[in-house]
């Protein structure tokens, strides 16, 4: 079987005429460049995910794929590994929280996006958290996009592995989200840091991830509609006519499964 | 869609309750500084209670100090106290497991212990093979006998153990006709009499159609249900009931005749409140996961108690359903533990579905005249795909911006699935009660969950992926393991089967369509008529507040066993 190369689709990355719809299409779209907002190191990021102290070397879970005897299979002959998998990495993850109140990426939009942007991984979404699993190498590469760029805030986004109640709660006074655990705190000098990694256990020194963004900012770039934002969910008309139209063609396909 | 306005929050004074002395609208507030689960009294009182069962039996028990997150405890945001929707009673959420819930136990074990089983069949036996007369006599005289034996008593052997009336004071058998002159002439201490216990055109309805049979509506001993299962209901009742016809009709107690007497209160007459199960759930029948939609909108009485008002109807079903479906269906015979209360409770809780459905009944009569306070067949909307989408749409987008605008009602349904299945809930309601078609109901709930998800990107947990975003598709369907009408949908309906937040919101969608044409029953007549009876322990047409005395520890259950135990 060809495989065909040049497919007449065009992503769209979803509907909406409305500024959120925009933001969405945008954080998606693999050909934008997220904007950066913060410089985390490597070491930092491996800090707060917890998976191995830094310097150490990558436990494995298989041997490396050169050294292993490969089955006769045509999925392997056409998928490149990842560097994770080629060197047999465990599968670790990463796992968000995004306020409800204007964080910059939700978990659906997390999902999509990391679809869009990174291979080899397995999502995971629910409403007040998403894990997204991988290879560790690579999920060190990409937990570093995904927390030094726009789609991540200091203070309404949280890296929680457990207890991550919160996305849905009012903001502490200082506008940080609720954390059960207080991973990351607000320091006098406007900087948020980690003071413990992403399921609690504390650091042995503190990991500085910026100040927080401010609220005009948060607004006009959050991918969530919300009628306290710049835009509410009912003004973009083109966006709830589609998520309609959706429902009613599976509802008639359901009811009498046959090509209109 | 069209934005109506709407006044009336029904959910201020509760969070007003909940969130003493803050603006209700405020994005922020303060955390950390609650001093853990010592704000709330039911927890403290479970401490001192673990520390005497340590001390008694000489093993660690409750502590929340040591044991959550390594020292940190509940409680490092404020805990809040609920209002149960409809009744006025703040409570603490523990008091609404059902552990901790005398009612919530007892409304289960009525469903349970309960079958319906006709009379006609075993009178033809007795007149047409035996020769015997049956008259409103000889059914009085075998009532009395039946109300002793269907407890554990012995009507025909000698020298038999028997149980104590104190502990099974909660078992006795009643029958119901729509001969209304037989029931007459039947001792009123036996009979649920149709015509005083529904208004007039619901009791006229029910006795048309329930015709001139003659059916027992039997409840054995709570205690019986729970040691065993509800598979023993039907076993126990014909039982006692065989012994009862030898005793009151003077039969041999081994003559063949028997065997058509056993036949029929064991299966050709027998109704039971939920259908047997697939191996694969290793349920019998009689438990939770049988029970078909319209079957339990029938076993909730609200309707009988407010005809006028099908929105407070279905919202009794919801209450009543999420309670035995998610707290003790998914979430102790399916599942364990305690978290699957905290999704049950918020539909049934503070008055927010209470609010967003009836924000749908204005909707509907605004825009398509349906005058829901006067439940009639003629004014019902035609299910069309325009028609529901325009309604889901409406009432989701409206309960989207009231979480939006009041934080404190966001942070009261603090997790998506609570969110999730009470604004679909409200759709759903809204849909079926404008349409009067259960599935026209269905599918506006799945239109709901699918604009839920994409306008806050998130949705429930894990469990909303498969049911909810697939739902549209199946909400019309009726093919056979694809779909069906909601009457006859249930719990383990394969798309339902495994996902909190749905079950008793389906069942109330599937009441709301009947409640709002005004029809007396769902599914089943002999159900609704079953339930009516003011002498079961609970109260069918008020489960919220039954289950608000259990909170607060005023509700008196059945199967106690105080009286064989040592005093305490």
């Amino acid at each position: 079987m060809k495989v065909k190369v040049n497919m007449a689709y065009k992503p769209q990355y979803g509907p909406g005429t409305s500024k959120v719809a925009e933001n969405r299409r945008k954080q998606m779209n693999p050909n934008q460049k997220l904007e950066k907002m913060r410089d985390v190191t490597d070491e930092d990021i491996v800090l707060i995910l917890g998976h191995r102290a830094p310097g150490a070397a990558y436990p494995t879970a298989h041997p490396p794929l050169a050294e292993q005897q490969e089955p006769d299979c045509p999925i392997r002959k056409i998928v490149t590994p990842t560097d994770g998998a080629k060197a047999g990495d465990r599968v670790r993850y990463i796992q968000f929280t995004d306020s409800m109140f204007f964080a910059p990426c939700h978990p659906y939009q997390r999902t999509y996006t990391e679809c869009y942007r990174f291979r080899g991984i397995d999502p995971g979404t629910l409403s007040g958290r998403q894990i997204v699993e991988c290879r560790e190498r690579d999920l060190e590469k990409y937990s570093k996009e995904l927390v030094n760029t726009e789609i991540l805030d200091a203070a309404r986004t949280g890296i929680r592995g457990a207890t991550v109640h919160g996305h849905s709660l009012r903001l502490a006074e200082n506008g940080m989200m609720f954390d059960m655990l207080q991973r990351s705190v607000l320091g006098e000098d406007g900087v948020v840091r980690y003071v413990k990694n992403q399921i609690g256990e504390p650091l042995d020194r503190a990991v500085a991830i910026g100040k927080p963004l401010d609220e005009k900012w948060l607004k006009a770039h959050t991918t969530i509609f919300h009628s306290l934002g710049d835009v509410a969910y009912r003004d973009d008309k083109e966006y709830i006519e589609y998520v309609q139209r959706i429902h009613s063609l599976r509802t008639k396909y359901g009811f009498l499964p046959k090509e209109a | 869609m069209a934005k109506i306005e709407r006044t009336q929050k029904l959910f201020l004074k509760s969070l007003k309750e909940k969130f003493q002395g803050q603006d209700v609208q405020s994005e922020t507030t303060e955390f950390y500084k609650f001093n853990g689960y010592h704000q709330s009294p039911r927890k403290e009182e479970f401490v001192k209670a673990s520390r005497a069962v340590e001390m008694d039996r000489g093993i660690s028990m409750y502590d929340p100090v040591r044991c959550h997150l390594g020292g940190i405890p509940l409680g490092q945001r404020q805990l809040m106290t609920y209002e149960v929707s409809g009744t006025g009673v703040f409570v603490e959420g523990d008091d609404l497991h059902f552990v901790n819930n005398s009612a919530m136990q007892q409304m289960w074990d009525d469903i349970r212990r309960t079958v319906i089983v006709g009379m006609d069949l075993a009178h033809q036996t007795l007149q047409k093979r035996l020769g015997k007369e049956v008259t409103p006599e000889t059914i009085n005289e075998y009532l009395h006998v039946l109300n002793h034996a269907m407890p554990g008593a012995a009507v025909v052997q000698e020298h038999m153990v028997e149980t104590h009336p104190g502990l099974v004071d909660d078992c006795y058998v009643k029958v119901f006709t729509g001969d209304q002159e037989l029931a007459d002439d039947l001792e009123p201490q036996f009979v649920l009499d149709v015509e005083k216990l529904f208004p007039a055109k619901q009791a006229q309805a029910l006795s048309a159609a329930v015709g001139k049979s003659l059916w027992q509506a039997i409840h054995i001993p709570t205690t019986v249900s729970r040691t065993c299962d509800g598979g023993t209901t039907s076993r126990w009742s014909a039982m006692q009931i065989g012994m009862s016809f030898i005793a009151a009709y003077r039969m041999c107690a081994g003559e063949a005749a028997v065997a058509d007497l056993s036949y029929a209160a064991k299966h050709a007459g027998v109704v039971q409140m939920a259908s047997h199960l697939p191996a694969r759930r290793a349920r019998g029948p009689n438990e939770p996961g049988g029970i078909m939609f319209g079957v339990f909108s029938d076993i909730v009485q609200a309707n009988r108690k407010y005809p006028n008002d099908p929105a407070r109807a279905s919202l009794e079903v919801v209450g009543a359903g999420t309670m035995l479906f998610d707290q003790i269906w998914l979430g102790s015979y399916m599942s364990g533990g305690v978290g699957f209360t905290q999704y049950a409770t918020a539909a049934y809780t503070d008055n927010i579905l209470d609010e967003y459905t009836y924000y749908g009944m204005d909707y509907i009569k605004d825009k398509y005249k349906v005058d829901w306070r006067n439940p009639s067949p003629s004014d019902k909307v035609k299910p069309t795909q325009e028609i529901v989408n325009d309604i889901a749409t409406e009432v989701c987008l409206n309960g989207m911006e009231q979480y939006e605008q009041f934080p404190t009602l966001m942070e009261d349904h603090f997790g998506g699935s609570q969110r999730a299945g009470v604004l679909a809930a409200a759709c759903g309601l809204s849909g079926s009660i404008a349409t009067g078609n259960s599935n026209a109901g269905l599918n506006a709930w799945y239109l709901c969950m699918l604009l839920h998800k994409d306008g806050w990107s998130r949705l429930g947990f894990f469990g909303y992926d498969l049911q909810d975003q697939c739902g549209s598709a199946n909400s019309l369907s009726i093919r056979g393991d694809e779909g069906a009408i909601g009457e006859v949908r249930g719990p383990n309906y394969p798309n339902y089967a495994m996902n909190v937040g749905h079950q008793g919101e389906y069942a109330a969608i599937v009441g709301g369509a009947h409640y709002g044409r005004g029809d007396a029953f769902c599914f089943d007549p002999r159900v609704k008529i079953c339930f009516a009876d003011p002498a079961l322990k609970f109260d069918f047409a008020e489960p919220r507040r039954e289950f608000a005395k259990g909170a607060i520890r005023e509700f008196m259950p059945a199967g106690e066993r105080s009286l064989i135990i040592p005093a305490r």
